[in-house]
């Protein structure tokens, strides 16, 4: 009882008066703003879905359909005669691609060249996150070409495969960069003979490591460059990839514009069947378009 | 004795006020905010779920805010221009802070006109607004239900444009949220 004698009480109360007082006041006073997911995934590593051949780690939100062009033209090096390669024989792919979720997407795209077929995914398995609690960007690729040209083959003989795993951070606002083991596959290849002699032998499958960097010149422009070395045993007379790209946003679309070595617009094939070197002026003028709706 | 019961008086006054004030606050972290946009030939339309706001009758405070980043339109790349025209790194929220300033009859079961006055703040701009809505009280929620329209110039928010298409600059706001008793949660 001591205690409670009138000494000790009154500051004991005053104490609870004010507590309670503070207590209600804060129900008037304003309520902290909080993010409501501050630690979420960072903002676009690439402006679409491509570097330039090779995928990028971005992927489709959910509900999202992308359509995409991909025009490759003739050799830049033809000169002015053929307006820089724009006279000569030119590849196209027309591709669908869709978002199941945020991290994964399936697609189907159809090149001139071979009348190719290619199904393909994308899985985003981890997602670099803003708080830094996941530093890098980890997806997988897999791509199935069939070709449909006209030649006798079998249905095995047509099939060409890609799998891919793809490493990326951005690293800054305005640079973002990407590693990509891959392996592509032909289940069929040639091999030509002058005699006894093997003047043209195909390998069945690379391997090769994309490299791959952006740089954002603003929110809606960026500056793209990709090299694919290829690695072990490769076809006779194949050159690793190199190009360059300008990547321009404009609401629902991204057009790229860039220059590149190979005529081919799936990695696999520019993987095993690109013959052209960039450095030795050996590229070509292209575009992409990208359009993206929304199916929601 | 004197002491002792003056104290306690002052403690039993802050806690029924205190009980008071809690009694009469509602407050929701899941409101819905909608925006209707028109470009020529067509509108679409940004969604977030997180609203989050405090009324409080008894002092008929009205505290509202939104997450920008949880504005969606269903394509990502328009949620990126929207991004980038609020720009939202450097101002995150949507905010109103003020009094409501009609009288609200708790006693009413059907939803009653009600007319706040405060400031509404976007894009780093504050604005004196007064907003109408509906406030109704079922069962121990109280539901809101309002929208105005906001002109992007106001808030020196420039329209993106979709090509070449731009964004009208007059955009149709609603809210609705049903907001729990403070002393429930």
């Amino acid at each position: 009882m001591k205690q409670f004698s009138g000494i000790k009480y009154r500051p004991v109360c005053l104490f609870l008066f004010l507590a309670l007082s503070i207590g209600a006041g804060t129900v008037q006073a304003q309520i902290p703003r909080r993010l409501v997911d501050p630690g979420g995934p960072v903002d676009e590593l690439f402006l679409s879905q491509n570097i330039v051949v090779t995928s990028s780690v971005s992927n489709l939100p959910a509900g999202n359909l992308n359509f995409t062009i991909m025009h490759v033209f003739g050799r830049v090096d033809e000169g002015v005669q053929s307006l820089w390669g724009v006279d000569g024989p030119a590849n196209i792919r027309f591709g669908l691609d869709y978002g199941i979720s945020d991290r994964l997407s399936i697609g189907v795209g159809r090149s001139q060249f071979d009348k190719l077929y290619d199904f393909r995914f994308k899985a985003n398995l981890l997602r670099q996150s803003k708080d830094g609690k996941m530093p890098i960007e980890l997806a997988l690729k897999g791509d199935m070409g069939i070709m449909t040209e006209s030649n006798g083959f079998e249905f095995s003989d047509r099939l060409n495969y890609l799998g891919a795993v793809m490493l990326a951070r951005r690293m800054s606002d305005k640079i973002s960069l990407q590693v990509s083991p891959m392996i592509s596959h032909f289940n069929t290849v040639s091999t030509e003979h002058n005699g006894e002699t093997d003047m043209h032998v195909e390998e069945k499958t690379h391997f090769a490591v994309a490299l791959g960097g952006r740089i954002l010149v603003n929110d809606r422009v960026a500056l793209l460059v990709e090299y694919i070395p290829v690695f072990g045993d490769r076809t006779t007379a194949t050159e690793n990839a190199f190009a360059v790209a300008l990547n321009i946003e404009t609401g629902g679309h991204v057009f790229v514009i860039y220059l590149k070595t190979s005529d081919y617009l799936t990695e696999q094939h520019v993987i095993a069947r690109n013959s052209e070197e960039f450095f030795r002026g050996d590229f070509r003028l292209g575009f992409i378009i990208n359009r993206v709706f929304s199916l929601n | 004795m004197m002491v002792r019961s003056t104290a306690e008086i002052l403690v039993f006054i802050a806690f029924i006020g205190a009980q008071t004030v809690a009694g009469q606050s509602w407050m929701t972290q899941t409101g819905t905010v909608e925006f209707i946009s028109s470009v020529p030939f067509f509108t679409f339309t940004g969604t977030s779920e997180h609203l989050t706001g405090v009324i409080n009758l008894a002092d008929s405070t009205v505290d509202f805010y939104v997450d920008l980043s949880t504005l969606k339109t269903g394509i990502g790349k328009r949620d990126k221009d929207m991004r980038l025209s609020l720009d939202i790194k450097e101002y995150p929220f949507a905010e109103f802070y003020g009094k409501l300033i009609t009288d609200f009859d708790r006693s009413i079961p059907d939803g009653q006109a009600a007319m706040v006055e405060g400031v509404f703040t976007l894009h780093g701009v504050k604005k004196n607004v007064r907003l109408s809505g509906v406030l109704q009280l079922i069962g121990d929620q109280l539901v809101l239900d309002a929208g105005w329209d906001l002109n992007l110039e106001d808030y020196n928010i420039v329209p993106p444009k979709l090509l070449i298409v731009k964004v009208d600059e007059i955009q149709k706001i609603r809210i609705t949220a049903t907001l729990d008793p403070m002393n429930s949660q």
